[in-house]
């Protein structure tokens, strides 16, 4: 099993996504523990491929291919995983890029290594209203909220979003992480937001660590 | 055509673009970029190539580049610092259109990320070309006078603020070009450039250039050595 595992890493760090599916199949063919696989294979394959790409040895392409044969493996064992052995929650977050603002892309991204990393990801796209991020978040029982802004005069929102948590009185309960090219940690400071991610890899870690 | 304050605005379209080589390594690395020149290595990078080789022959249909731009004062534009007193700035805007960014924006819908990420960084690549290419014309002007251009500033880049991106649109008529701008300041296309060059016998230099020499993020992926 030791060497399925460390085949099952590999299939994600080398972004082989028919691999990943055959290698997940087999998994459940050979009744390994669904979770072991996971955690022990496929997810610390999405890691390593999160750590070289913080190191610079990998480029976008490779994150996002790194991230696709990841999705491959889940789709095949999320079944095996939600009938039997209860999943591993990391959290759920609610992500899209604010009103205003049509950036889509790095917001995707964020959304789509979350995801790969077994959060629950409910993506709004981009121009999203204020109120929806909060509607979506109470909705899906959210533990955090992503807000991406791309432009200086849209940045602002993303402290609306946190004044409008205030208001309906979710601040303590909702978290609110906010990134894009014009923020940065005195920015998330400023507004009371509770972190900041510079990018895809860093709001992963920023959503694991804080996620109690 | 001589470059004279006051002038009318000049439209250009119908020019055809190569995505810009450097852009292109910068969004999507070097050894996936080099096309050609050595052994495409492992299947991950074979695959990574290869979609960008599909974005490259794809985009040659979706790039529609056009552009505009006049002569003006420096007082007129909100520039940034030092750009209120000069006495000829080009301004221009241009773009490559919408039909590419609405082919990415179906490949990310669709889950086909690696395509459309290609897509989009040969689309900044193609509207970097389209702005160097309109930048060139307008140094053609120049140099017909004995004057040189000074490097492109943008709105939204180094110190000028973004904001100053709406004096612009009120200057120029980008709505010929099929450019407009949002309420939060943004472009649509968004594969779209805007920018202003000082026009003199001894342009201005700019505190934005060397942007990566003098950047202190050593290990940065898109670092490039030789800005």
């Amino acid at each position: 099993m030791k060497e399925h595992l460390e085949q099952c890493m590999q299939a994600i760090v080398d972004g082989d996504s028919p691999k990943a599916a055959e290698l997940a199949k087999a998994s459940l063919d050979k009744g390994y523990p669904v979770l072991e696989v996971i955690e022990k294979g496929f997810a610390r394959g999405i890691r390593e491929v999160g750590r070289l790409w913080e190191e610079g040895e990998l480029f976008l392409p490779e994150l996002v291919i790194g991230a696709e044969a990841m999705k491959k493996a889940m789709e095949v064992l999320r079944p095996a995983l939600e009938a039997g052995e209860a999943a591993e929650k990391l959290g759920r977050v609610v992500i899209g890029t604010i009103e205003g603002d049509i950036h889509d892309i790095g917001k995707t991204l964020v959304a789509t290594m979350l995801s790969a990393n077994g959060f629950e990801v409910t993506d709004l796209g981009a121009d999203v209203p204020v109120k929806r991020f909060v509607d979506e978040a109470e909705k899906t029982g959210a533990d955090w909220i992503a807000v991406s802004a791309l432009l200086t005069t849209t940045m602002p929102g993303q402290k609306r979003v946190i004044d409008e948590l205030a208001s309906r009185s979710l601040r303590g309960k909702i978290r609110v992480m906010v990134g894009g090219a014009p923020c940065s940690k005195e920015w998330a400071a400023e507004i009371g937001a509770d972190g900041y991610a510079g990018d895809a890899v860093a709001a992963v870690a920023l959503a694991r660590q804080k996620t109690a | 055509m001589a470059v004279i304050l006051g002038m009318k605005p000049v439209v250009l379209e119908g020019f055809s673009v190569e995505p810009e080589q450097r852009e292109l390594v910068k969004l999507l690395g070097e050894r996936h970029v080099r096309v050609g020149e050595e052994d495409p290595g492992d299947a991950k990078a074979a695959k990574i190539k290869e979609a960008i080789a599909k974005a490259l022959a794809d985009a040659r249909s979706l790039i529609e580049p056009k552009g505009i731009y006049e002569i003006v004062t420096g007082g007129e534009i909100e520039g940034p610092p030092g750009f209120a007193e000069l006495e000829r700035v080009a301004i221009c805007i241009c773009t490559i259109g919408m039909a590419l960014e609405e082919t990415v924006k179906a490949a990310i819908g669709a889950g086909r990320m690696l395509e459309g990420i290609a897509l989009d960084a040969v689309g900044s690549a193609a509207a970097e070309a389209v702005a160097r290419y309109m930048n060139d014309r307008i140094d053609e002007t120049a140099a017909a006078e004995g004057l040189r251009t000074s490097c492109r500033a943008s709105p939204g880049y180094g110190d000028w603020d973004v904001g100053g991106q709406r004096r612009l649109f009120d200057l120029l008529p980008a709505e010929r070009i099929g450019v407009t701008l949002t309420p939060g300041a943004m472009m649509v296309p968004r594969k779209s450039v805007s920018f202003a060059v000082h026009i003199d016998r001894n342009p201005v230099r700019l505190r934005s250039e060397n942007s990566c020499r003098n950047c202190d993020m050593d290990t940065c992926p898109y670092r490039l050595d030789d800005e």
